[in-house]
């Protein structure tokens, strides 16, 4: 008799993928930072294979060990036994989720799922956010430092939602870019940026206006109703593009693991930008730049882990005329995790410590990173005189003070 | 007080658990047998660990100690109950000494993290177990753990110098020392190898190995597992003594490569990985050495790492191997038996005859310089008398290395797992020797109780003396 009760419980084939070799445990952060086999991987399986098993049930503890997972699926970049951590941990949050519900954890799931996904709310939200950054010194501490990572969102470029741009000759393919939830409202240049370099890149760019958020913040927090709903809606929203590409890493990962949420996943290629413009690159589609001032690159986990995306936003910011500085050869997260650094603040904030740490020492001051997530953890953590920027962006802005 | 207001007392309430779950993930390691905790411990000093330990005899609980859990033969299980005291917090590595390549090193290091930070000095921690990402220094100790290369460096016991260590009585004492051969008796030699039944190590003087000048790492692809057997002894008997030479069988390649896509030759039906460790003058010569050999036993391809990533790739897939056994199964077993490298050409033909009699899909991964080997049985537990068709055939194997002339454990340590086997290669004088040393250690039983000695090892000691009181032996 097993202790789920939803339809996406991890199951046991999964499960079985598991043979507890251990060799995720240096990999997990939230093991290095305790040392405690219940803040691992192969704990978190463990506890999941005892629910399935009927031998513990959905409690307290194990709802807190799943909420101590930042969901950065380092460990399953490294296993060798192919167990979908990502998806079991969706899988055992949506459970908490149906099992354990409290007031708070509910209104949150129902922001993730309900509130991020529309539009005018989002707006709203955004609008508040800028009156209380221009009051940044008015407000109190704790308050005021939950805006330092944001960009000042009074220099955010127009929507991109329904836009469409014609490259110069034949299109090589139709890509439908995901606008996301904040990231046209907080991150907007990102999109600007991407779009032109598509278009510069020979591809017919749309940006559907019927789409919505990707649902990865939902489904990270076992709000898997929502998240189911949101994947339909986008799989109708990019019918008929070739390629559906987002420029945030956790977007395009989660993009790529739809099949989870609707059968078949989406119709169509899915890739994160930075995968699509370092083709371009190697194509010659798009030029490569001379130069070689140092930034630091850092690899966001839903890239570098979730994906395996590692050597693709490198060749974007060495096309751009720059030299990659390395600063973790572990891909350890920086403490984002989507809204963990909210919830979390403890763990969230000793990660960002010490991949603030990392950066200093290197002595650079422009640090490359495809995640809005990371962006903001990162300029939390380093202050006002780094500049935290999107590999995109900084090309896009060789390429134009190339052209002039 | 009950112990566990005590150890709270003595520690820290946020590192004490015996919360259901905790209790659970606690009582297992990477292998298949599993205990059951009474409470967890999580220490971070030695005055802690000796607090722990004082309690643990006064109340007379076992005490089981706990690195990264990635052992095979349940030397972390709490098998007979009692405290699990992980040291995975004790990770401090100081005093690196670079001229005299020496470092101390807390229980709870990580194997690789040692390595990586002596790096900037062109020295490493040699033995490399396959789970070196994982597995910690003490682990490493307590099992005298091997690693590919071991064939040229020998196992923990060749580098570690001396022990800082917690006795059964909460007394602490170092053994060994800086010197390369310390006077008295080498009681460091006994804790290594020990696996917690002698004393909880909390610090230890890791001797450190030069990065070698030059390296190459070789994959030779054969037709036949007995080819690549056969090639084994070969190269050592033309006079070469890699730093590493281990083998993998189809199943592992396969399962290897749909994970790492790393150009194992996954149509061959073994592969060697040799590794030379030499001077730059002498590598290319090497290399021919055992290209020739390779090829003369039926090698049918013969590739050179071309640089650090294709060799860092090679070694990658070797010791991940034994997690992609999930891809076949959701359990496996294993014995590291070892066998004289001039026998693994029949003992390999008789592990896989094993196998395919008992009708169990085996694979093999292991040490092969070293005559170290690790037939893997992949399995479903859930199958009912699957688990006990997997340790007659598992213990059939042993049989099978040990007549001839084979020892039950290369390196992954004698633990619950074996236990019951040691009989098979030591006399009753042997263990009774054995148990008196541990009587010496911990006359109460109460460091990882009923592990590596079998019950009735020591003559007239376990369970009351049959003999009358008074009686002269």
């Amino acid at each position: 008799m097993t202790g789920w009760v939803t339809d996406v419980h991890p199951t046991r084939e999964e499960l079985d993928a598991c043979v507890h070799c251990g060799l995720c445990l240096p990999h997990c952060p939230t093991f290095r930072l305790t040392g405690n086999e219940a803040a691992s991987p192969r704990g978190r399986i463990t506890a999941m294979r005892a629910v399935n098993d009927g031998v513990l049930s959905v409690d307290e503890d194990f709802e807190e060990m799943l909420g101590f997972c930042l969901g950065c699926r380092a460990c399953e970049a490294v296993c060798p036994g192919l167990v979908p951590y990502g998806r079991l941990f969706e899988g055992a949050r949506a459970e908490i989720a149906a099992q354990r519900p409290t007031l708070v954890s509910s209104l949150r799931r129902r922001v993730l799922g309900r509130v991020l996904p529309t539009r005018r709310l989002v707006e709203t939200g955004s609008g508040v956010v800028r009156i209380l950054q221009k009051m940044r010194r008015l407000l109190p501490g704790a308050v005021g430092a939950r805006l330092d990572g944001l960009r000042d969102l009074s220099d955010n470029p127009p929507s991109s939602l329904g836009r469409v741009a014609e490259p110069e000759g034949k299109p090589v393919a139709t890509v439908g870019l995901l606008a996301g939830c904040v990231m046209d409202s907080w991150f907007g240049a990102v999109h600007h940026a991407s779009i032109d370099l598509l278009r510069r890149a020979g591809y017919r760019v749309i940006v559907p206006r019927g789409q919505t958020c990707c649902g990865a913040l939902a489904a990270h927090d076992g709000a898997a109703a929502d998240a189911k709903r949101l994947a339909e809606v986008n799989r109708s929203a990019f019918a008929g593009v070739d390629i559906v590409v987002a420029d945030a890493a956790g977007c395009s990962a989660h993009l790529a693991d739809y099949r989870h949420w609707v059968d078949g996943g989406i119709d169509a290629e899915t890739k994160d930008i930075t995968v699509v413009i370092a083709e371009a690159i190697a194509d010659g589609r798009l030029p490569t730049l001379e130069g070689d001032d140092p930034v630091v690159y850092q690899d966001p986990c839903h890239l570098r882990h979730a994906q395996r995306v590692t050597e693709e936003p490198r060749t974007i910011v060495r096309a751009s005329g720059h030299r990659v500085t390395e600063i973790d050869p572990d891909g350890i997260c920086c403490g984002a995790a989507g809204i963990y650094s909210v919830l979390r603040p403890r763990a969230a904030g000793e990660l960002g410590t010490r991949k603030a740490d990392q950066v200093r020492a290197t002595g650079l001051t422009t640090v490359v990173s495809a995640n809005p997530g990371c962006e903001m953890q990162l300029r939390t953590h380093l202050g006002d005189s780094y500049r935290v920027i999107h590999p995109v962006e900084l090309y896009r802005e060789r390429l134009l003070a190339e052209s002039v | 007080m009950t112990l566990f207001d005590e150890l709270v007392a003595v520690t820290d309430p946020e590192r004490v658990t015996d919360r259901p779950f905790d209790l659970h993930l606690h009582s297992a390691d990477a292998g298949l047998r599993t205990g059951e905790a009474t409470v967890v411990v999580f220490a971070e000093t030695t005055e802690e660990v000796c607090d722990v330990v004082r309690l643990a005899a006064r109340h007379g609980v076992p005490l089981v100690a706990r690195g990264a859990g990635t052992g095979l033969a349940a030397g972390a299980v709490p098998t007979e109950g009692g405290i699990v005291l992980t040291l995975t917090r004790m990770n401090t590595i100081s005093d690196i000494d670079p001229v005299n390549r020496t470092a101390w090193v807390g229980p709870g290091v990580i194997n690789l993290d040692l390595s990586r930070a002596t790096a900037p000095f062109d020295l490493h921690f040699a033995p490399d177990p396959s789970s070196q990402q994982a597995c910690t220094i003490g682990g490493n100790i307590a099992n005298n753990s091997g690693g590919p290369h071991c064939l040229s460096e020998g196992s923990t016991v060749n580098h570690i110098l001396a022990i800082e260590m917690v006795m059964a009585d909460g007394e602490v004492v170092i053994l060994g020392g800086a010197a390369p051969d310390p006077i008295g008796l080498d009681l460091r030699g006994v804790v290594v190898g020990s696996e917690g039944t002698l004393g909880i190590v909390i610090r230890a003087l890791v001797k450190l190995t030069p990065d070698p000048p030059e390296v190459r790492t070789m994959l030779c692809a054969f037709p036949t597992v007995e080819g690549a057997a056969a090639a084994v002894s070969g190269i050592i008997a033309a006079g070469v003594v890699p730093a590493a030479l281990e083998m993998m069988d189809q199943g592992m390649l396969v399962a290897v490569e749909n994970w790492l896509h790393a150009g194992f030759p996954t149509e061959s039906a073994a592969a060697l990985i040799a590794e030379v460790h030499c001077a730059p003058e002498a590598a290319d010569a090497e290399v021919d050495v055992i290209r020739e050999v390779a090829e003369q036993e039926g090698a049918t391809e013969v590739r050179v790492a071309r640089d650090e990533a294709e060799r860092a790739l090679i070694w990658k897939g070797r010791k991940s191997a034994f997690g992609a056994i999930a891809q076949t199964a959701p359990n496996y077993y294993l014995h590291d038996t070892v066998v004289p490298r001039t026998r693994l050409v029949e003992t390999i033909s008789e592990m896989y005859r094993i196998a395919d009699d008992a009708d169990l899909t085996m694979m093999n991964v292991f040490h092969a310089g070293d005559g170290n080997l690790h037939p893997l049985i992949a399995f479903d537990a859930t199958e009912p008398g699957m688990a006990d068709k997997v340790h007659a055939a598992a213990d059939e194997m042993v049989a099978a290395c040990v007549a001839r002339g084979g020892v039950l454990s290369g390196e992954h340590g004698i633990g619950a797992e074996k236990r019951d086997l040691m009989g098979t290669v030591f006399t009753e004088l042997d263990l009774d020797a054995q148990a008196r040393l541990k009587h010496v250690f911990d006359p109460d039983r109460v460091l990882n109780p009923r592990k590596i000695l079998p019950a009735g090892s020591r003559c007239f000691d376990y369970g009351g003396s049959p003999l009358p009181e008074g009686t002269w032996i």
